[in-house]
């Protein structure tokens, strides 16, 4: 509770306050809010095509949503979906790699792609006038790149090096770490997006190409438009992307993950001034129906700034910068994980106060947290949607994940039904405090022994990540 | 529906009323009905460049002091009673500015004013040692996690560093350092707060689903009952000359490839020539298209990565800096020589038209994104208002970019950007 005083203060600091106090204003009630909803129709060849109007917003954002899910690459080769479409750009057969980038960018236009497990986004941000000729060049891209052997070969030392990098921030190598150990290892989502040293080595142009042939296609694929357009964006949809064909296209099916072995691991970094931690487990997706129940419990437990972690790990004593709880959903099944980075010192008390905090059996979720949670989901998301870019994302997102138009409106409705008992009982069906795999990445001299102490006597201490 | 040709956006025509209360407080608003929501931002005129000697990350320090709490509003609870209204909250210090901010539903917006006008009137009532002891605490654990326990974490101060004298007010980072941070103490906060956070050294921006008469009548019931301060002086902003003498460090340590960074003293912002810089930095290390990509990361893949950017700055100068991560087998020497001959060459023969359109067309793209979402361009109205005395400026800053041509650019490289005008630090693998 906020401390309330009397409506007169005499007692302030000199000078500054000329009047009396106010009490603090209450919240008006929210105004009735919705997800845009698209306007759907579908190109000649079959793309599924969802348009967004929305006045004012000058940068038009475009997905196309390929159904390329990254269990698609052959296991030797993983990282062959990301050579292939970080190459998309670099050149396609009508325009050689730099004037194709040169005429992109002329235009004002970001391109990009996003692979996910489910899937492959391929993202062109441009002013809304530019929009014909970009999505034209976007569309080459797409459809007819060279995926030349050099521009391949090196994408792939580019890619190699990105994991040297990745390797050496302990934030990140901790996160490749965990979801190594989350995942059975027989699973794509148990290693890197973009592929682990080993298998990006051994990608070859003809490997790349061939990815290419055989799973880029217009079939399962959706375009999503959001912004103010200059013209009638379906026309220049079809003109672009409705010709698009592959007789030869293959379609995977996603496969879902499965739970590896509960683990416990600390990476070396000698002399490390402060160790990162993750602490979670296999988890739940957005179609599980306590989806809105642990989403509200887990910024209880990890989201709010003065959620039960944050409140005593930052704000009372003061170990780290921030700790949070995050859910990481796939398309079915997925992940959550305590995480956050503390002094070397603070590490193993630090640890023990989490492994306590997330405990609720006698600490269930109060009504209090379960209102602040369904206010703070509610009011975010008008200012989340409210340009291009995130109902583009948003919408992208959905199409991966196999949920429909208005999933945004739903889940806040379903939000809003969930009461204490809800977030309690499915946070307690799916974090079992006892079960969790630990992962740190740190000074093993000072951490592996207090560390068993607390009871993980499995640690395993492994070597540091960079060589 | 879209009949209407947008064009060049060069005119952008975002709405901007200006109104300031009594004592000083400059409120600016913008109303935007896209979504029932409101943001609030407040730029303080203060940064790291107003921090005394033995003081550095003062200024950063401070801005967590200020979510410790105020006569009305517990520690922790300026963000906990916004979250609960569904905000998205916070709050960061650079150079120039300490900025603090809110989006939030529109219902939400006197809250949010009573909580930014409580603290601005009252931090000093729910001070205490422990509190700033804890925070302390907290900005250490965000100085390891962000710079001394990640590769390359020094970049930024070994280029301040390099660029700026040790006593001028951007030769030391915002981050500070450890043996500063804990010589912090009570008074200093008492002092930094009476002398820097006053009503009439902020800019108050709303931006979102409220009329500028409404949202002036909100900032004068929460703020018009604060009594104005002293303005403090600012330091010493004469700019100085650009660098000379080539000055060079090295620093080594466990990192994954050997890099190789320069860096500029530019002019300050808010000046053509900064604009012009803007742009030739752009040409330079910005996108797949720019010089240092096309040759260096395609041409001869001696790098992996390339970049070079202007930091605009409002004291007297500048900064602007490029780097290349070098492939493995490539010496930092080799690609030294490779970065150094590439800007040579574009500061004696100047851009092409077409890269020129295209930093230009960049250039636009990127600020259309930063004004249309309303927190950024609430943000953008505090800064503009802060530094250059004009937030319209905002609304005009395409054209301005625009109408910058290739003489003024090469006129400005000559004079700025020439390679003997640059400070070098090579960082290097540490084989050990």
């Amino acid at each position: 509770m906020v401390p309330t005083r009397s409506a007169c203060h005499l007692d302030l600091p000199a000078g500054r306050i000329v009047r009396e106090f106010l009490p603090r204003p209450a919240i008006a009630p929210a105004v009735v809010w919705a997800f845009p909803a698209p306007q759907r129709t579908q190109l000649s060849n079959g793309i599924e095509l969802m348009i967004f109007e929305l006045p004012g917003q000058h940068v038009i954002s475009a997905h196309l949503v390929l159904d390329v899910p990254l269990n698609a690459e052959h296991r030797d080769i993983e990282g062959v979906a990301t050579i292939c479409a970080r190459t998309l750009d670099e050149g396609t057969l009508r325009h050689n790699g730099e004037e194709f980038a040169e005429l992109l960018e002329t235009e004002g236009a970001g391109f990009g792609v996003d692979l996910s497990l489910s899937g492959t986004q391929v993202v062109l941000d441009v002013p809304a006038s530019h929009l014909d000729r970009a999505l034209e060049l976007f569309a080459e891209a797409v459809t007819e790149p060279s995926l030349a052997d050099r521009d391949v070969n090196r994408h792939v030392q580019l890619r190699l090096a990105e994991i040297e990098q990745a390797l050496a921030n302990p934030a990140q190598a901790a996160s490749i770490a965990f979801r190594a150990a989350v995942f059975n290892e027989s699973k794509r989502a148990a290693r890197m997006n973009g592929g682990e040293p080993q298998t990006v080595s051994q990608v070859t142009p003809d490997a790349v190409g061939a990815f290419h042939h055989d799973h880029f296609g217009p079939a399962g694929a959706s375009l999503v438009l959001a912004g103010d357009f200059a013209e009638d964006p379906i026309t220049v949809a079809e003109r672009c992307l409705g010709s698009w064909r592959n007789d030869d296209q293959q379609r995977v099916m996603i496969e879902d993950p499965t739970p590896g072995p509960r683990r416990a691991v600390l990476i070396d970094k000698p002399g490390a001034v402060q160790a990162d931690v993750r602490f979670g487990s296999f988890g739940i997706d957005r179609l599980d129906p306590r989806w809105a129940a642990i989403s509200i419990a887990s910024y209880a437990m990890g989201g709010a700034f003065l959620s039960r972690l944050n409140a005593v790990l930052r704000e009372e004593k003061g170990y780290t910068y921030g700790v949070r709880m995050n859910l990481g959903p796939l398309h079915r099944g997925g992940s959550f994980a305590i995480q956050g980075s503390y002094r070397t010192e603070v590490v193993v008390d630090a640890l023990a106060i989490t492994r306590e905090l997330i405990n609720v059996d006698d600490a269930p979720f109060s009504s209090q947290e379960v209102n602040d949670a369904v206010a703070f989901f509610t009011g975010v998301s008008p200012l989340r949607y409210a340009t291009a870019e995130g109902v583009a994302d948003q919408a992208a997102t959905q199409v991966l994940a196999g949920l429909p138009d208005d999933y945004v409106d739903r889940s806040l409705a379903l939000l809003r039904s969930v009461t204490p008992e809800d977030a309690t009982e499915a946070y307690r069906s799916i974090v079992h405090p006892d079960e969790l795999t630990l992962v740190v990445v740190g000074d093993a001299d000072q951490l592996a022994d207090p560390i068993r102490a607390l009871g993980f006597t499995d640690l395993e201490v492994r070597p540091p990540a960079l060589a | 529906m879209w009949g209407m040709t947008s064009g060049a956006l060069s005119k952008l025509g975002y709405p901007i009323v200006e109104h300031t209360l009594e004592n000083g407080l400059r409120v600016i608003s913008s109303p935007d009905h896209i979504a029932p929501s409101v943001a609030v931002n407040i730029w303080y005129d203060v940064g790291s460049r107003d921090e005394e000697l033995g003081r550095t990350g003062f200024a950063h320090l401070f801005e967590h002091v200020m979510f410790q709490g105020s006569a009305h509003v517990a520690s922790g609870q300026h963000i906990a009673l916004l979250q609960a209204a569904g905000a998205v909250v916070n709050a960061t210090t650079w150079f120039d500015r300490t900025n603090y901010f809110e989006t939030l539903p529109t219902g939400g917006l006197d809250l949010a004013l009573w909580l930014e006008a409580d603290r601005m009137a009252t931090l000093l009532d729910a001070l205490t040692q422990e509190n700033l002891d804890n925070q302390r605490e907290v900005v250490k654990e965000e100085k390891r996690q962000r710079y001394d326990n990640v590769p390359y974490g020094d970049v930024m101060e070994l280029l301040n560093t390099l660029t700026f004298p040790p006593d001028h007010p951007y030769g030391h980072t915002t981050i500070g350092s450890m043996e500063d941070l804990d010589a912090a103490t009570l008074e200093d906060v008492h002092s930094f707060f009476q002398r820097h956070y006053l009503p009439n050294n902020a800019v108050l921006s709303i931006v979102g689903d409220v009329e500028p008469e409404d949202a002036f009548e909100r900032a004068e019931i929460y703020f018009g009952r604060l009594r104005a301060g002293r303005k403090p002086g600012k330091p010493d902003a004469r700019p100085l000359e650009p660098l000379s003498g080539m000055p060079r460090t090295e620093a080594s340590d466990k990192v994954p490839a050997d890099v190789v960074y320069f860096s500029w003293r530019l002019p300050a912002r808010g000046s053509r020539d900064f604009d012009a810089l803007d742009l030739a930095l752009s040409v330079l290390g910005h996108g797949q298209t720019s010089r240092l990509h096309k040759h260096l990361v395609r041409g001869t893949e001696h790098a992996e990565g390339t970049g070079a950017s202007a930091m605009g700055l409002i004291g007297g100068n500048s900064f602007g800096f490029s780097y290349a991560r070098a492939r493995d087998g490539v010496s930092p020497e080799q690609l030294e020589q490779e970065m150094s001959e590439l800007i040579e060459q574009l500061v004696s023969d100047g851009p092409t038209d077409e890269e020129l359109r295209r930093a230009k067309a960049q250039f636009e793209r990127h600020w259309l994104h930063e004004l249309a979402r309303v927190d950024s361009r609430a943000d953008a109205l505090g800064e503009y208002a802060t530094l250059h005395g004009n937030p319209h400026l905002i609304n005009s800053r395409i054209a301005e970019i625009t109408a910058i041509d290739d003489d003024e650019l090469q006129s400005a490289m000559q004079q700025w950007f020439r390679p003997d005008q640059r400070a070098t630090l090579i960082y290097r693998q540490d084989a050990s």
